[in-house]
């Protein structure tokens, strides 16, 4: 009697935990090219097979280019694995000005993404749903507004049904309210802003100086089952270096505190 | 001048071509209307529209004729004869007196259409099998060797000219030999005979090319209901799939079209990327749509036509839901359909690179499941080269840069203000000059001012903007900049 019900509670904690991650089976990990950055993740890595959000600050949240590039070179590296071979990336856009050749030299290749301009916030998650849903789509990229938890749930049993993963880019429409973070169904959120580059010293630059690999502020302001940071990080072997090296998407420059990360925001009001 | 008379005003003695003065006298009770030719037209246009539930390839023959190739969908009536009941039984209930007939060539049906004959009733003039392009006599049918030869779709000068001979009849003008009959009436009457003959092709200005897959539903009853349509839907591509599966073919396009009681046509259009004859899955990527779709007073018949008609191996659809495929093109082929069918085709693509030096042109957009092009022609970044920078984001337009602060004309930008920030650069890369694709236009419309000088330019927050100058420096006018693009 005794031992059955000590199976029993061992049985519901389980379930409890389960319940607590709040997702089904994690598909892999991805790492992000850096121990020190994987070990803030639980598992060591970027959960596949669960979505991610990523959003900007300040003027990032309209234009969305640095959460674009991170996601891409997330989803870059996700594609390289080989067990995702064949299988295609898909990115949802509600403004159609994503530039392939840009992608492509990020490490994405334009043969294996294909391209989806949704007219309104409702269809571009519909559009997510159903392709995290579908075989031979690796990673679902979607440039959306706001999920809110409904939403989020169903993106999760939608990456559930084949192990497909979702990077959710916050893009502000243009004009539009503030991007509302209300993603709490997300695996990770995430904030990407770009920060000051290194100056390329040898580099190909024609005149001065040239510009080296770019470089991202990030700051996992959620994980689920893991512990938040901020880092400053550097795409790691992008096309400004030759061959673009996707199995390690990013180069830890340095850890941030909570003060550095406030400093920009100073810097540029000085301005 | 009279153009058309009603029977009552037949019976009177009138007749179309009548001076109005003339008639008057004869009839001073007469009630006259303006001729509307471009209604008339119109009419005939939304006929036309209406009898695509006979069969999809229908043809307009103004000012009052329609072509309709009914090879391949009369059985769906039963036969010839039964088809043309039907459509005249259907156009009598809609208060439109028409004239009938059915025959091997449009030239014969149009000649026995308007015989005194097809007045009481449609015509069928029997099947035989004809030579196209044979040239020894066939044999005439006598329905047709009795028309008088203005039957035969002449200009009313040359069947003067027949008549003045004594050639009144068409059997009479068949029995004469072709040489001369073509060297003193002209080719066109000899074209005329062999097309109501069969003995020369003749192209009818479909509205939609025929297809031999083609399948209707007629209903007793009118329905509107989404719930209906659903079934009838799913019904009707349950009909031409079991065809297709029969002949071992899938189509990638197909047409369902309502027909409403008032005669509109409501039609779905559907593109696949791989041809399929799964008529769950066809039915589900019209059904989506369905919700739009305005049934007015009620639908009374649907039909679904496929074309680009492909062999497709048999059985492959049972294996395939057995053994989905994971990855390849063929595992996206259903999820493409779908965003297709809901989207539009032009909001699913995939970019392939093109060959050329303009941003905006370097990247053509193609089906999402075309085959792949070619290996990429130079480098690892799929054929463009890995060694230009090119933004991730590339504004449909490029915005103009205001106030801009440079050392010198050539050089770029300290500091600029674009959507009301300003930017103070703290790195520049550059310039990539760019000039306009020079060989599409003409020699005199090439301008030094459509070069463009690319600069990849990082603000003090790191954020990495693609600008450029546009046209060479120039003293009388002022430096122009221009934001083009977004770095991540």
């Amino acid at each position: 009697m005794d031992g059955d019900r000590r199976n029993r509670l061992a049985a519901l904690r389980t379930d409890i935990r389960r319940l607590e991650r709040g997702t089904g089976p994690v598909r892999g990990r991805l790492s992000l090219g850096d121990p020190r950055l994987d070990s803030a993740l639980p598992g060591g890595g970027l959960s596949l097979g669960q979505w991610h959000e990523i959003g900007g600050e300040g003027a990032e949240a309209e234009t969305g280019a640095a959460p674009a590039a991170f996601a891409a070179r997330l989803a870059a590296a996700l594609l390289a694995r080989p067990d995702q071979r064949g299988r295609s990336a898909v990115w949802i856009l509600r403004r159609d000005d994503l530039f392939p050749p840009g992608l492509a030299s990020l490490g994405l290749p334009a043969e294996r993404l294909v391209g989806v301009c949704a007219r309104d916030e409702a269809e571009a998650l519909g559009v997510a749903e159903d392709a995290l849903a579908s075989p031979g789509v690796g990673v679902v990229l979607a440039e959306v507004g706001a999920v809110d938890l409904t939403a989020g749930r169903r993106l999760q049993l939608a990456c559930e049904a084949r192990g497909g993963t979702g990077l959710v880019i916050l893009r502000r429409p243009f004009g539009g309210g503030k991007a509302t973070a209300g993603g709490t169904a997300a695996a990770t959120c995430w904030r990407v802003a770009p920060a000051a580059s290194a100056p390329n010293l040898g580099g190909l630059g024609l005149v001065g100086l040239g510009l080296g690999p770019p470089r991202w502020r990030l700051r996992l302001a959620r994980s689920r089952g893991g512990r938040s940071g901020a880092w400053l990080v550097e795409a790691a072997g992008t096309a400004d270096e030759g061959e673009a090296d996707v199995a390690h998407p990013l180069r830890l420059v340095a850890e941030l505190g909570d003060r550095d990360l406030a400093a920009p925001a100073a810097f540029s009001a000085a301005g | 001048m009279l153009t058309a008379v009603s029977p009552q005003a037949a019976a009177a003695g009138l007749f179309p071509g009548q001076g109005l003065t003339d008639a008057r006298a004869l009839r001073p009770d007469l009630v006259l209307a303006e001729a509307e030719p471009e209604a008339d037209a119109r009419a005939l246009e939304a006929l036309a529209d209406w009898c695509v539930r006979f069969s999809p390839a229908v043809a307009p023959d103004p000012p009052d004729g329609l072509f309709l190739d009914i090879g391949g969908v009369s059985h769906l009536w039963g036969g010839e004869a039964e088809m043309a009941a039907d459509l005249a039984a259907r156009l009598a209930r809609d208060g439109l007196t028409g004239r009938i007939a059915v025959a091997d060539t449009a030239g014969a049906a149009w000649a026995l259409a308007r015989s005194p004959a097809a007045e009481a009733g449609p015509q069928v003039l029997a099947s035989r099998t004809l030579e196209p392009g044979g040239t020894e006599a066939q044999p005439l049918a006598p329905e047709l060797a009795g028309l008088p030869t203005a039957a035969l779709r002449l200009e009313p000068a040359a069947v003067e000219r027949l008549a003045r001979l004594g050639l009144r009849r068409i059997g009479q003008l068949a029995a004469l030999p072709r040489g001369p009959l073509a060297k003193r009436f002209g080719a066109k009457v000899l074209l005329r005979l062999d097309q109501a003959l069969g003995r020369d092709p003749e192209a009818l200005a479909f509205r939609r090319p025929p297809t031999p897959w083609f399948s209707r539903l007629d209903l007793a009853e009118p329905v509107s209901a989404p719930e209906d349509l659903a079934r009838l839907c799913r019904d009707v591509t349950l009909r031409l799939c079991a065809r297709l599966e029969a002949s071992g073919r899938g189509a990638r396009r197909f047409r369902l079209d309502f027909h409403r009681v008032d005669g509109a046509p409501v039609g779905l259009e559907l593109g696949l990327s791989r041809p399929a004859r799964d008529p769950d899955r066809i039915a589900r990527l019209f059904l989506p749509r369905l919700e739009n779709l305005d049934p007015g007073f009620g639908i009374e018949a649907v039909s679904l036509q496929a074309a680009e008609a492909e062999v497709l191996a048999p059985g492959q659809s049972d294996l395939a839901s057995l053994l989905e495929p994971v990855e390849g093109p063929e595992a996206l082929a259903p999820l493409i359909d779908r965003l297709t069918a809901r989207l539009g085709a032009r909001r699913v693509w995939r970019s392939r690179p093109l060959a050329s030096h303009v941003p905006e042109r370097s990247v053509r957009r193609a089906a999402a499941l075309e085959a792949q092009a070619g290996p990429a022609r130079d480098g690892p970044a799929g054929g463009w080269p890995a060694w230009r920078p090119r933004p991730l984001r590339l504004l449909p337009r490029p915005e103009v840069l205001e106030a801009v602060i440079a050392l010198t004309p050539d050089e770029p930008p300290r500091q600029f203000r674009w959507r009301g920030r300003v930017h103070r650069i703290r790195l520049a890369e550059g310039p990539e000059r760019i000039g306009a694709d020079w060989w599409r236009t003409g020699i005199e419309a090439v301008r030094t001012d459509q070069v463009r000088d690319y600069y990849r330019v990082e603000d003090q927050d790191g954020a990495r903007l693609w600008v450029f100058r546009s046209g060479l420096h120039d003293h009388d006018r002022p430096v122009r900049w221009w934001l083009h693009g977004l770095f991540g």
